[in-house]
């Protein structure tokens, strides 16, 4: 039996064959292990780790298998030991392009539109970032061609993650303020959007929250995780979900159709986006968003999301980070009078 | 005895050639077939969108057997984790026993898997309307090819037999 990783979080009882079992199938037993090649996959498969740990696994032509988990960088070697980088399992441009088939099922065509934007979405949101080669037309990306890496970014449920900043980020009479999210990438802001529009969408009995209508624009089909129709992730019971559909168009559709009284949106950054955010509050409706920055002055720095923060559109925000590990709750800051509500 | 020994050797050898003569008559609808069945998949991909498994399910349930079963196959094999290619060239392996087709008709068939689903969809509906042109060459010439075979084989079969018997009296 070749040697196996196992993370020390969680101690392996070699008498105990279900849980060794438990361990062992990881990620099989999460549906990951069959979007990649045969030969990665059966690196991936000796692997022993704790899925709660595991937040990427890493492909790049020539350079190492890489697992990303909570603190720290495993490189694998072809026996899916962890072993010193020079030492590990050199990803081919073989093991990058037949996974990509799998990861499209072989319908390279059928996911031109997520290959420009470069991820995949996988079934229960796991998402694809893919780097490769441009090709360009008219200024405008065409598709990626001579791909050179695949991230798989381990989508994770949170239930109740946010709960104890909900009190933070309604009025009293149960109205969503306009919130952003910020953070650094991998800090836990889509996960903590996912958990906020499920618990205002299902309603919070021990806050006294009622349950309200979510109307959410997954154009990157993280939020719901669907994969054909049907989503990977429960938003909630008063959720509706836009999947695939640009940000700028999606919330004017979503409001003039389903009458949401919150419209979710993930990743902010776009000169349209802003001025959809902008549109969407003269109909009444509570924005709940993410952006990438980590903290209130980087967020400045970024052109729409300023135009956004000077024009007073949103009245709270929320800052993550990795400090104590992904969705760290930095502060919330009341951005109407400037306070910090919660702050570490 | 003799008569219907004869009668016998006469209506076998028959029956064998009107087995062929049915063979070579099934061959033009087979090829209309997958022409349908092509135009399909190229609908499914170009104005779709629709990844391989389920546009093979579909095709699956719009047309009849033998076309049925091999893209049933295929879909299985795709979901399974095959390649398209590689699943495309063993279908067509395992399948070949279930059809009337002729190896060269076969070879054109197989033309289909070659970078399916590997390029965008302008790609994909280029390659798939070459290949329905050269398959539909072959169905023209199949349409006549088949008429002479099958009355040949008709009569090829009885005479046989008649040929035989007299041959053993």
């Amino acid at each position: 039996m070749p040697l196996h990783y196992v993370v020390p979080l969680k101690k392996k009882t070699a008498s105990d064959p279900a849980r060794e079992m438990n361990q062992r199938g990881s990620l099989a037993g999460r549906g990951l292990l069959k979007w990649f090649n045969d030969q990665v996959r059966e690196i991936l498969y000796q692997v022993e780790l704790h899925y709660a740990v595991l937040e990427e696994i890493r492909l790049r032509a020539n350079q190492p298998l890489l697992i990303r988990l909570t603190g720290r960088d495993v490189f694998l070697n072809a026996e899916g030991a962890e072993v010193e980088p020079s030492q590990a399992y050199r990803v081919t441009s073989e093991d990058l392009s037949e996974t990509l088939e799998r990861l499209t099922q072989s319908s390279i065509y059928a996911a031109e539109e997520e290959i420009r934007q470069g991820f995949l979405t996988l079934p229960g949101g796991h998402r694809v970032g893919i780097t490769g080669e441009a090709v360009l037309q008219q200024g405008r990306v065409q598709t990626l061609k001579h791909i050179t890496g695949l991230n798989f970014r381990v989508a994770k449920e949170a239930k109740g993650f946010g709960l104890n900043l909900l009190p933070f980020l309604v009025t009293s009479e149960g109205r969503l303020f306009h919130t952003l999210i910020i953070s650094m990438p991998r800090a836990g802001k889509t996960t903590l959007l996912r958990s906020l529009i499920r618990l205002l969408s299902d309603g919070v009995p021990e806050l006294n929250l009622q349950g309200q209508t979510v109307g959410v624009v997954d154009e990157r089909g993280e939020l719901a995780g669907m994969w054909q129709g049907v989503p990977g992730f429960n938003l909630g019971v008063r959720t509706d979900v836009l999947d695939g559909c640009p940000k700028a168009v999606g919330m004017s559709m979503l409001i003039r159709a389903m009458a949401p009284q919150i419209v979710a949106v993930d990743e902010l950054g776009q000169d349209e986006d802003a001025l959809a955010v902008t549109e969407a509050l003269r109909s009444g409706v509570s924005v709940l968003s993410t952006a990438h920055a980590s903290s209130l002055a980087e967020a400045r720095a970024r052109p729409s999301l300023e135009r956004l923060l000077t024009a007073g559109v949103f009245e709270r925000l929320v800052i993550l980070s990795r400090r104590e590990g992904p969705g760290t709750i930095e502060g919330v800051l009341d951005l109407t009078s400037g306070q910090s509500l919660l702050g570490r | 005895m003799l008569m219907i020994g004869s009668l016998g050797l006469i209506i076998a050898c028959g029956g064998i050639g009107l087995w062929l003569a049915d063979r070579a008559r099934r061959r033009p609808g087979e090829l209309r077939a997958c022409l349908t069945a092509l135009s399909l998949l190229d609908t499914e991909i170009y104005w779709g969108s629709t990844p391989l498994p389920e546009a093979c399910a579909g095709i699956a349930a719009r047309i009849g057997v033998p076309w049925q079963g091999f893209f049933e196959e295929i879909q299985g094999r795709i979901e399974g984790g095959e390649g398209a290619w590689s699943a495309w060239k063993a279908t067509v392996a395992n399948q070949t026993g279930n059809f009337c087709l002729k190896p060269e008709d076969w070879l054109v068939v197989l033309d289909v898997g070659k970078g399916l689903g590997r390029s965008d969809r302008q790609e994909q509906h280029k390659q798939l309307e070459l290949v329905q042109k050269h398959l539909g060459q072959l169905r023209e010439q199949a349409a006549s090819w088949a008429e002479r075979q099958a009355k040949m084989w008709s009569y090829l079969g009885f005479l046989v037999g008649f040929a035989v018997v007299i041959f053993l009296i």
